[in-house]
């Protein structure tokens, strides 16, 4: 069963559409939610939580619709969002102390694990913590009262690279344990590392959802210069390198490049490309 | 659960110059000033919690425990009554002593300002219910902006200081002045309307609350 299921997620604002978001998280998988800054991935991680409500659309946690699950449903959702810090004049034995009574399944003994790992000290506050520690205390405490799924905005920005190696690796850890975890990530490292499935999302809208692999082996770069206006029409994405400009294109039209060398991009230089100037009459020639 | 919201709302969610605010309960001792405008400190401080709240993100936080929203609402309610009844208790013993062993001092006896009487504790009531109805609610529109909301409070209370301390002047009126004798039992009549206004009020504004918090994109 699928720990989190999306179907058809809308939602509008101001200048900002979510069309028909739809993707699902398998127990135990771990999903990499990517796209640029106003991309939505926000929006979709604040709907998951009910924090914000769609327009339309169906979220469903273990087979159950959103709108129905209750407060044990809660209990078994963990959600930490990068440096964002509550309470920044109390001290983290205070928040710890209010926070760890509102879950039945609050393990002393993992958070006690995690302050060690992250060096947490209790009588700092929030506000005395650099970036990096807002985001271990903050994980710490999603981390440790037994949440089945995990969703986490941003949760290795600011940390050095260490640190972000600690967190993925307890990450996967949790992960091959059974906890489904979602996170949305500008660090696609991060996702090579341990991400089972991406979702890319574009203005609003999914590019991709599924396999990583399947997205990296549904394009490939074409460099070289000179492109046919028929070439042009092929294009998805554009990139300018030190070898010279870099042409994102489908799998199945590489025959359409045969005077272009052609490479296999890596999930960083496939979203670089679509979401560069993405139009091959806007490049270098 | 409430309990632990409370809990939660005292220890992470209200600033020590809240609890310090509730001295100003103390100013019902001052002869010849306007003592509701304490309870109108004791509500300035009520905000204060509620400005120091959200620079602590205190509604995300809470939204994500694993309660229900409207809890998250109650919670700041209950927050709400707590300093307020607190406040009272501190506005009814000195409204005593200057009903009772403090009634034949001169300063007190030449006030031509509302006295602290049974009148005066009706009025706090109207007070509270203004700052929950107007603050309290209009906070949880946008549970964000509290700059409008105050401001619709302070109108209304001074709307309500002024009115409490003209009526008594109005001939017909003067039994609102009264630290004894007979005029007690009509301010005990205004004192069980006003105190039934603040919990009607109160009630009302929780309940608007609810279904507009429920509504809210966070």
């Amino acid at each position: 069963m699928d720990a989190l299921r999306v179907e058809n997620l809308r939602k509008s604002f101001p200048g900002f559409q979510l069309m028909n978001v739809s993707f699902a998280v398998e127990q135990g998988h771990v999903m990499g939610l990517i796209g640029r800054n106003g991309a939505g991935k926000t929006t979709v991680l604040k709907s998951l939580l009910n924090l914000v409500h769609p327009d339309s659309g169906r979220i469903e946690y273990w087979g159950t619709d959103i709108s129905e699950t209750g407060v044990g449903n809660l209990q078994r959702i963990g959600y930490a969002a990068g440096t964002n810090t509550y309470y920044k004049k109390k001290t983290l034995n205070d928040i710890v102390s209010v926070t760890r009574r509102f879950y039945s399944e609050w393990n002393d003994s993992a958070w006690e694990k995690f302050r060690r790992l992250f060096a947490l000290d209790m009588s700092k506050r929030p506000e005395q913590l650099s970036e990096g520690m807002k985001v271990k205390f903050n994980l710490a405490l999603a981390l440790s009262h037994g949440a089945k799924i995990l969703i986490l905005d941003e949760p290795t920005s600011g940390l050095d690279p260490v640190s972000r190696n600690d967190v993925l690796e307890i990450l996967l850890t949790l992960a091959h344990a059974g906890t489904s975890i979602l996170f949305s990530t500008h660090i696609i490292s991060d996702l090579e590392k341990c991400a089972d499935d991406i979702t890319y999302l574009r203005h609003g809208r999914i590019v991709f959802s599924g396999d990583e692999q399947g997205l990296t082996r549904s394009y490939v770069l074409a460099h070289g210069h000179c492109l046919s206006s028929g070439q042009r029409k092929l294009v998805v994405g554009h990139s300018l390198t030190k070898e010279g400009d870099a042409w994102l294109i489908p799998v199945p039209v590489i025959p359409e490049f045969p005077d272009h060398r052609i490479s296999q991009p890596s999930l960083e230089e496939i979203m670089v490309n679509m979401e560069g100037d993405g139009h091959a009459d806007t490049a270098s020639v | 659960m409430l309990t632990l919201l409370l809990y939660k709302e005292y220890r992470l969610a209200t600033p020590t110059i809240t609890w310090f605010f509730l001295l100003f309960g103390i100013m019902t001792l001052l002869p010849g000033y306007p003592i509701l405008m304490g309870p109108f400190f004791i509500c300035f401080g009520i905000f204060q919690a509620f400005q120091y709240a959200r620079e602590a993100d205190d509604i995300l936080y809470s939204v994500l425990l694993p309660i229900r929203k409207r809890e998250v609402v109650t919670s700041k309610y209950l927050a709400v009554l707590g300093v307020q009844t607190m406040a009272l208790f501190i506005i009814i013993a000195m409204t005593a002593l200057r009903m009772s062993v403090l009634s034949t001092v001169s300063v007190y006896r030449r006030n031509v300002l509302m006295p602290a009487n049974l009148t005066f504790v009706a009025f706090v009531f109207l007070m509270y219910a203004a700052f929950n109805v107007l603050f309290v609610g209009g906070y949880f529109r946008t549970a964000y902006n509290l700059g409008g909301p105050f401001l619709a409070f302070i109108v209304a209370a001074l709307l309500i200081v002024a009115t409490g301390e003209t009526l008594h002047h109005i001939p017909g009126l003067a039994f609102l002045d009264a630290l004894h004798g007979p005029g007690l039992i009509s301010q005990a009549v205004l004192l069980i309307l006003c105190l039934m206004t603040y919990v009607g009020m109160t009630l009302l504004s929780l309940k608007r609350s609810w279904s507009r918090f429920e509504r809210l994109d966070i």
